[in-house]
C-alpha cells in the first residue's frame, strides 16, 4: 500500500511512442502522431497505478509500449530491473512472463474456435509450462481463482457472458504467474452491474497474489475505486500524477481539474451543487499538438509563458507531480 | 432543475401496455413486456437500464422504426396528438417520425450519412416535414447549427461529417433531431460515446435547449450521474420491464425496487466518501426469452420470497408518482399484503 512505498517494480523514462504518417502519391513519411511524448512515471510493487484520460490520450499506446507490444521511439521501461524496451528477442521472451494485459473487449480478444481450456492453456503451452496433465490442472486451478466452472472448461467464448469473458481474459493473463500485469480499460464494455464484480475479482487476485497493475480507463469514478495513486494524461503527456486520495480531493492542474468537475454525480442534491468546469472546444490532434504546453488551447488559467514553453513535470508536493507553469511560479 | 413541471399539464406521448416480441429460429424473445409511460410537456423523462433491458425496443417500436419480421409489437397504445402511432397509417408515422417526434442517437459517426455535407442533413427533413424551399431551408439550417453551438455555422454546413469532431457531430445530431420543432426528443444513449468533458458541454446544451425550446424530452441512459443532473421523472428498466418509476429526487433518495436500491449502492463516485470495497450485484441479467411469469429480477435479488417465483410483479404505487413492481414493502420492511 502506500504508506510503504517498496522498491518500484515498473520504471518508465521518457517514454515516447510515435507513428509515422504516410501520405502522398509515393507514400512518403510525411509527419508522426505523437501518441505519447515524454512521459515518466514509477509503479511500485504490488500497487495499482491508474491512467486516466480520454480518448486519444494516448492512454492505451502507454500501456502497449510498456509490455513492448510496439517498438518504442524512444525512451526506457525497466520491469524488476530489466529493460524491456531494449532487449534482445531471446531475453524478452523469458521476460514475457512476468508482464501480462487484461484487453478491453473480451470478445475480440478471445479467439472464437478456440475452447476456454485451450484459450487459458495457451500461455502454458506457449512457454512449456508442465507436462500435458499438469497444465490441465492449472487451468482448472485458474477457473476456480476467477470464479469460472470448472465443468464449462470445455465450452467456446460465444457461451459466456461479458463478464464471464472478462474473467476468461483474466484468468489467461494470470496463467504464468506474473508479477505485472497491465489492464487496459478492462471494464468499458461491461454493464454497470457487472463491472464491480469484475473491479472486486482484481482486488481480490491482488491480494492473493501480490500483482502490480496498471489500471487504465477513463472511468473516473471506477480509478479512484482501484487505484493507489492515478496519473491523468493529456494528448500524449501527463498532466499530473499524485496519490488517489490527494488527487481527488484537491487536483492541482486545471485539466485534472476540469475532469473531474465533469463527472456526472450519481446522486441529484450533490449534483446540484457541484461546479462545473466546462472545456470549451476539443482536444488538438496529437499529429499537431500546440506550442508550449500542450493544454494551453482550453485551459481556463492560460498564462502568456504557457504559449511558449513547455511546462516541466516536477514534484511540487511530497508524492505529488504536476506539469503546470502555475506551479512553477509559487515554489 | 429535478422539480418537474406542474403535473396540470396532459401528456403530449402516452404509451400503455406495449409490447414487442422478435420472432427469432430459436423461439419468441419478448423484448418489450406490457411497458407504459408517459411525458409531459417541456418535461425531461431518464430511462435508465442495462443492455438488454428493453430501453432502445421501446422507443424505437413507437414510432415504427423496428423492421418486422422479426419484430412483432403485440399490443399496446401510443398516443400521440389524437393518434395512436401503432396503428396509424403509414403516412401519418412518416410526418411524425423525424418531424413531430424527433430522434438523437447514440453514435453520431453512423447515423450521420459520410457522402452527404451536414447541411444537406439538416435541411432534408425542413424540406420533406415542413415544405421549406431550398433557400428558407439553409437558412433555418444555419439558425440550427447556431443554436446548438457550432462557431461558423454559415460556412460549416458545406462540411462533411468527418470534418467535425465527435462532439460537434452529436450536435449536428441534435440540430436535425430538432429541426422540425418536435413536441417530443428521443435521444438514445446521446452522451455514451463521448468523453466526459465534451459530454459536460452536451448536457449543458440539452438543459440550455430545453428551456428555450420547451419540448418534451426522453432520455435513454445506462448512467445514473447524467440522470440525476438532468432528468425530473426516472423510470428503471429491467428484463424488458418497467420496475421502478418515480421523480428523480424520489428515485434516489428513496429507490423502492431491489434492484434500483442495488444499482444505485453499486456505482463508485469521484466525490464523498470512498467505499472500501464495491457492493456487487451478484449473478447476470436475464437472458429474455418466452413471455416471463415471474419477476425477472429473483435470481440476483436479496428480498426474494416464494410468490417472486410465482407471479410477475405488476408496478404498485409507492407514493406520489412513484410506482414499484415489486412484491417486497421497504416501508412495512416485510412481503407487501395483497
Amino acid at each position: 500500500m502506500l504508506d510503504t512505498p517498496k522498491e518500484p517494480l515498473v520504471r518508465v523514462s521518457n517514454l515516447k511512442m510515435h507513428f509515422p504518417i504516410y501520405g502522398g502519391l509515393l507514400r512518403r513519411r510525411t509527419g508522426e502522431v505523437k501518441a505519447v511524448d515524454g512521459i515518466s512515471f514509477d509503479i511500485f510493487e504490488g500497487e495499482t497505478l491508474g491512467l486516466v484520460g480520454e480518448s486519444g490520450c494516448g492512454k492505451s499506446t502507454v500501456g502497449r509500449s510498456v509490455l513492448r507490444l510496439y517498438e518504442v521511439t524512444g525512451g526506457s521501461v525497466t520491469i524488476d530491473g530489466r529493460d524491456i524496451a531494449h532487449a534482445a528477442p531471446e531475453e524478452l521472451r523469458k521476460m514475457r512472463t512476468q508482464m501480462q494485459m487484461i484487453f478491453q473487449d473480451p470478445q475480440a480478444s478471445l479467439n472464437p474456435r478456440m475452447k476456454v481450456s485451450e484459450i487459458i492453456g495457451e500461455p502454458l503451452r506457449e512457454h512449456h509450462a508442465g507436462s500435458a496433465a499438469e497444465r490441465r490442472e492449472r487451468v482448472l486451478e485458474l477457473m476456480d481463482q476467477v470464479g469460472l466452472n470448472r465443468d464449462f472448461a470445455n465450452r467456446y467464448p460465444h457461451e459466456f457472458s461479458g463478464g464471464q469473458r472478462q474473467r476468461i481474459g483474466i484468468a489467461r493473463a494470470l496463467a504464468l504467474n506474473p508479477k505485472f500485469i497491465v489492464c487496459d480499460e478492462p471494464i468499458a464494455a461491461l454493464d454497470v452491474s457487472i463491472q464491480a464484480q469484475v473491479v472486486n475479482l482484481l482486488e481480490e487476485l491482488q491480494e492473493r497474489l501480490g500483482l502490480t497493475y496498471l489500471f487504465i480507463s477513463h472511468d473516473l469514478s471506477m480509478v479512484r475505486h482501484i487505484a493507489d495513486r492515478v496519473a491523468v494524461m493529456y494528448l500524449g503527456r501527463i498532466a499530473e500524477l499524485a496519490p488517489r486520495d490527494d488527487i481527488y480531493a484537491e487536483p492541482l492542474h486545471p485539466y485534472t481539474k476540469a475532469l473531474l468537475s465533469a463527472v456526472p454525480e450519481p446522486d441529484p442534491s450533490v449534483e446540484e451543487k457541484v461546479e462545473r468546469i466546462i472545456l470549451a472546444g476539443d482536444v488538438p490532434s496529437p499529429s499537431n499538438p500546440p506550442k508550449g504546453c500542450n493544454f494551453c488551447t482550453r485551459c481556463p488559467s492560460v498564462m502568456d509563458i504557457c504559449k511558449r514553453d513547455e511546462p516541466e513535470f516536477r514534484e511540487v508536493q511530497p508524492g505529488r507531480f504536476v506539469a503546470c507553469h502555475l506551479f512553477n511560479q509559487t515554489t | 432543475m429535478p422539480d418537474g413541471p406542474a403535473p396540470v399539464l396532459q401528456p403530449v406521448l402516452d404509451v400503455r401496455g406495449l409490447k414487442t416480441v422478435f420472432k427469432t429460429r430459436s423461439g419468441e424473445v419478448h423484448a418489450v413486456n406490457d411497458v407504459s409511460f408517459d411525458v409531459r410537456p417541456g418535461e425531461l423523462l431518464g430511462v435508465v437500464g442495462e443492455s438488454g433491458s428493453g430501453k432502445s425496443v421501446t422507443m424505437m417500436s413507437l414510432i415504427g422504426l423496428l423492421p418486422s419480421p422479426p419484430a412483432d409489437i403485440r399490443g399496446g397504445e401510443v398516443l400521440f396528438e389524437g393518434n395512436d402511432l401503432l396503428t396509424t397509417d403509414a403516412e401519418t408515422l412518416r410526418k411524425v417520425r423525424g418531424g413531430r417526434i424527433g430522434f438523437i442517437f447514440q453514435d453520431p459517426m453512423t447515423s450521420l450519412n459520410p457522402v452527404f455535407n451536414v447541411g444537406f442533413q439538416i435541411m432534408e427533413p425542413l424540406r420533406r416535414h415542413m415544405g421549406l424551399s431550398k433557400a428558407d431551408a439553409r437558412i433555418r439550417a444555419a439558425e440550427l447549427l447556431e443554436l446548438v453551438g457550432i462557431p461558423d455555422a454559415q460556412r460549416r454546413l458545406k462540411d462533411y461529417p468527418h470534418q467535425f469532431s465527435g462532439g460537434m457531430r452529436q450536435r449536428v445530431m441534435i440540430a436535425i433531431a430538432l429541426a422540425c420543432d418536435p413536441k417530443v426528443l428521443i435521444a438514445d444513449e446521446p452522451t455514451t460515446a463521448l468523453d466526459v468533458t465534451i459530454q459536460a458541454q452536451i448536457l449543458e446544451l440539452v438543459k440550455d435547449l430545453r428551456e428555450k425550446l420547451g419540448m418534451a424530452i426522453i432520455w435513454i441512459t445506462h448512467d445514473l450521474g447524467v440522470i440525476a443532473g438532468i432528468a425530473d421523472r426516472v423510470m428503471v428498466m429491467y428484463g424488458g420491464q418497467v420496475v421502478e418509476q418515480a421523480p428523480t429526487r424520489e428515485l434516489f433518495g428513496n429507490p423502492q425496487h431491489p434492484y434500483t436500491r442495488a444499482l444505485l449502492e453499486t456505482i463508485p463516485t469521484v466525490r464523498g466518501a470512498r467505499p472500501d470495497k464495491l457492493n456487487v450485484i451478484d449473478g447476470q441479467p436475464p437472458i429474455l426469452g418466452a413471455a416471463p411469469t415471474a419477476c425477472p429480477f429473483r435470481d440476483r435479488c436479496q428480498y426474494r420470497f416464494a410468490r417472486c417465483d410465482a407471479e410477475n410483479p405488476s408496478r404498485t404505487p409507492a407514493g406520489p408518482g412513484h410506482d414499484a413492481a415489486c412484491f417486497y414493502d421497504f416501508t412495512a420492511g416485510g412481503p407487501r399484503v395483497a
